[in-house]
């Protein structure tokens, strides 16, 4: 951070010597022949003035590229849809809400870069029980995970439908640009996922047969119950650091209700238990159990 | 609509109504709730002579779908599914002089409905022309849709409560469709396939 | 507990409420006898020329019910069957059957449709009255009626539009041949005549007379356009 004012302030400064040293060249063209260049060969001295200023200009212009190149491009203006309108009300009482909005934005990216920097503490001190492992090669830094382009979550979705070959994807966009896709494990059950940018903001189960309502539960106990091991599952994966590793890491856990019906329990060994299938599914090792067994 | 399982349950020595009451007092152990009562009736109907060589249509109805009939014709070599709405008992009055029904044959499969978890389950007393002939529970699991993936689990519930006299292979009928998508006419199909058993049948105590 | 039983007709169900599951043959001798099934058609037909069917259809549009959403469109294929035997006396009996299928939205349900012989009755009527029972079906219909007995006497396509008002149903329809089954649907096919068929029926219980004198004064309205009339098919026949 600090370099990069002191890049700055040198980049400014050369900016303001070039713009001085333009000054003298066109003062000295302006004024023509003056006294002091006397009286002999006084036309090869005035060519030689302008040429040594001219000189100067470009080093100084030089200069001035170097600096600006070493700077390092400022993050572009916050995409803020359609609330970016907001900025042209004129209501008198609305006219803060634009301000506050960029605000909380700006807030928002402190505490995500302030999470990361925490992040990186506690990634490095190894006292944690998870068993996720944060590789250094994949630390790629993304300006936010709740406001990206609609193109990052587009190419997201893409991906994931290609990783499994049962699962099919198909997406819609009711509150642009956050899609709501819609995945139907094989013959099982179907799933409505809704993002917020990248993070999966809210996961319903159902069967094929019901509607694709967000916001109505499914009338089997079965896909209720898996609903909420997905809301579980969702909480688990979810990183900050992370948002397109988390999203994959939650599918593939999901993809693994494929076998919902047909696989018994690990500890038990038995399909049913209080009349339900195993509908716990272990978060690294994919395997069934009974909301009791596990 | 969900796979089903369709199961004769041996009477043994007990009477109709004691075994149906066992059974009831059985899955009301394990927690279901009765709701209602169902009914699935047959009525099989044969081509008269002039139409020539002979056509069975079998018309099922189905408490389950109250506004559908359930229709299979039997040519000898294939059956032939069809699903109309209730008007078509009205035009089989009207097929009459071409297709005609015994009266002895008309089969029912009449009972309590109970419901556990997502599991439905039906108790069945069969007549066939109000000849008791035995016992048919039918288990539904609601919420899987392909035989195939659920055949494991839903052994697994039928001999929870009926006990060892559940086999360990899926219904006939479905032993061909385990993959395929399954709808109620399926469930016709297997009610049709134990009618066609129990006409046969002499009478009371019939064994798996 | 008390059930519920539907019976749909048509567009509509009738609800019978039953103590037990009653089988379903008794309740429809119920709704037999309370006369709530619709097993009357009451018609009349005409036809247009094309080149008049726009002013028809611009009357019918100011006329009917259904105004501010337009006429309904529809693409109909229409198949007649027949289940013949010859009976113990001379006449041979004869069970007409008519299947139809939306070839613009293949996943509505078939329908099945059983019509009768015109009434004889009274010379008066102003409206042809036959017996009619409609219904939805599955697709495996046509095998179903073929495996029957039933042989296809004719097939043909109807495309057109659809008018309400009332209980009145008003259809002016194209009538075409059955082009070869490979080509896509509304391809390949040939107009049966230069004219548009035009009907007005409505499905009724037994006895509801009164609707034909709705039908008359209606009938009246869209003439000198289209003259809607009771044909007497065995007149037509006998000429051809």
């Amino acid at each position: 951070m600090e370099r990069d004012i002191e890049q700055l302030n040198l980049a400014l400064n050369n900016v303001k010597i070039l713009r001085s040293n333009v000054r003298l060249v066109f003062e000295s063209l302006s004024s023509g022949l003056r006294t002091e260049h006397g009286e002999e060969g006084k036309e090869n001295k005035f060519i030689l003035e302008l040429q040594d200023l001219l000189t100067l200009v470009n080093n100084n212009l030089r200069d001035v590229e170097g600096a600006v190149s070493s700077l390092t491009t400022p993050p572009g203006p916050f995409s803020l849809g359609n609330s970016t309108h907001l900025s042209q009300e004129t209501t008198q009482e609305r006219q803060q809400l634009y301000g506050q909005l960029v605000n909380s934005y700006k807030w928002t990216d402190k505490i995500r870069e302030y999470s990361a920097i925490a992040g990186n503490i506690l990634a490095t001190n190894s006292f944690n029980k998870t068993y996720k492992t944060f590789g250094t090669k994949r630390r790629k830094t993304q300006t936010s995970n709740h406001n990206v382009p609609p193109e990052v979550i587009e190419n997201l979705i893409t991906s994931i439908d290609r990783l499994f070959s049962d699962v099919a994807i198909t997406s819609s966009r009711p509150f642009v640009p956050n899609p709501l896709i819609q995945a139907s494990l094989g013959r099982v059950l179907k799933a409505m996922i809704a993002f917020k940018g990248l993070m999966i903001e809210w996961v319903v189960v159902k069967a094929h047969s019901e509607s694709n309502d967000l916001w109505t539960e499914s009338r089997y106990k079965v896909f209720r119950k898996v609903t909420e091991n997905c809301h579980a599952a969702m909480c688990h994966f979810h990183s900050p650091m992370m948002p397109e590793l988390a999203v994959r890491s939650f599918m593939h856990w999901f993809h693994s209700y494929i076998t919902l019906f047909s696989a018994p329990c690990k500890r038990c060994g038995n399909h049913l238990h209080c009349n339900l299938p195993p509908t716990w599914r272990d978060l690294r090792t994919l395997e069934p159990y009974h909301e009791e067994c596990k | 609509m969900g796979v089903t399982i369709l199961q004769q349950f041996p009477t043994e020595n007990r009477t109709g109504p004691d075994t149906i009451e066992l059974l009831s007092k059985r899955i009301k152990a394990l927690g279901a709730m009765q709701h209602g009562n169902f009914l699935v009736d047959c009525e099989t109907y044969t081509s008269v002579p002039q139409l020539g060589h002979q056509r069975t249509v079998h018309v099922l109805h189905n408490s389950e779908q109250p506004a559908t009939v359930f229709s299979i014709l039997d040519t000898g070599t294939k059956t032939i599914p069809l699903a109309t709405d209730g008007l078509f008992d009205l035009l089989m009055m009207k097929m009459s002089s071409f297709y005609t029904s015994k009266k002895q044959t008309k089969a029912e499969s009449k009972g309590p409905r109970f419901e556990i978890g997502d599991f439905c389950v039906k108790l069945g007393t069969i007549t066939v022309s109000s000849n008791f002939k035995g016992i048919l529970v039918e288990v539904e699991y609601k919420p899987c849709v392909v035989p195939a993936m659920c055949w494991d689990l839903m052994k697994e519930f039928l001999q929870g409560f009926l006990g060892f006299s559940v086999p360990s292979t899926p219904p006939t009928y479905l032993q061909n469709r385990m993959q395929e998508l399954y709808t109620p006419i399926d469930t016709i199909h297997q009610y049709l396939e134990q009618f066609m058993i129990y006409r046969k049948s002499p009478g009371i105590g019939v064994r798996t | 507990m008390p059930r519920i039983f539907f019976i749909k007709v048509g567009q509509n169900y009738i609800i019978i409420m039953s103590a037990a599951p009653g089988s379903a043959m008794d309740s429809l001798s119920a709704a037999l006898k309370c006369n709530i099934i619709p097993n009357q058609e009451y018609l009349l037909q005409g036809s247009v020329l094309d080149q008049y069917v726009e002013v028809l259809l611009h009357r019918l549009r100011g006329l009917c019910d259904n105004v501010d959403s337009g006429p309904e469109s529809f693409h109909d294929h229409e198949l007649s069957f027949a289940l013949r035997a010859q009976g113990s006396g001379a006449a041979p009996m004869v069970l007409p059957l008519r299947v139809r299928r939306a070839l613009d939205s293949p996943e509505s349900p078939w329908q099945l449709r059983y019509v009768g012989q015109q009434e004889l009755g009274d010379k008066n009527r102003p409206t042809v009255v036959r017996s009619s029972i409609d219904m939805a079906c599955s697709s495996t219909i046509v095998e179903f009626l073929t495996e029957l007995g039933c042989r296809m006497d004719f097939e043909y396509i109807a495309r057109g539009y659809m008018f309400r008002k009332g209980r009145m149903k008003i259809t002016v329809s194209k009538i075409f041949k059955m082009g070869n089954m490979n080509t896509k649907p509304g391809e390949g096919v040939e107009p049966i005549s230069q004219s548009y068929l035009v009907e007005l029926s409505v499905l009724a219980p037994t006895g509801q007379d009164a609707i034909a004198e709705d039908m008359r004064i209606f009938a009246e309205q869209l003439r000198p356009l289209v003259q809607l009339e009771k044909i007497d098919y065995k007149r037509l026949g006998n000429m051809s």
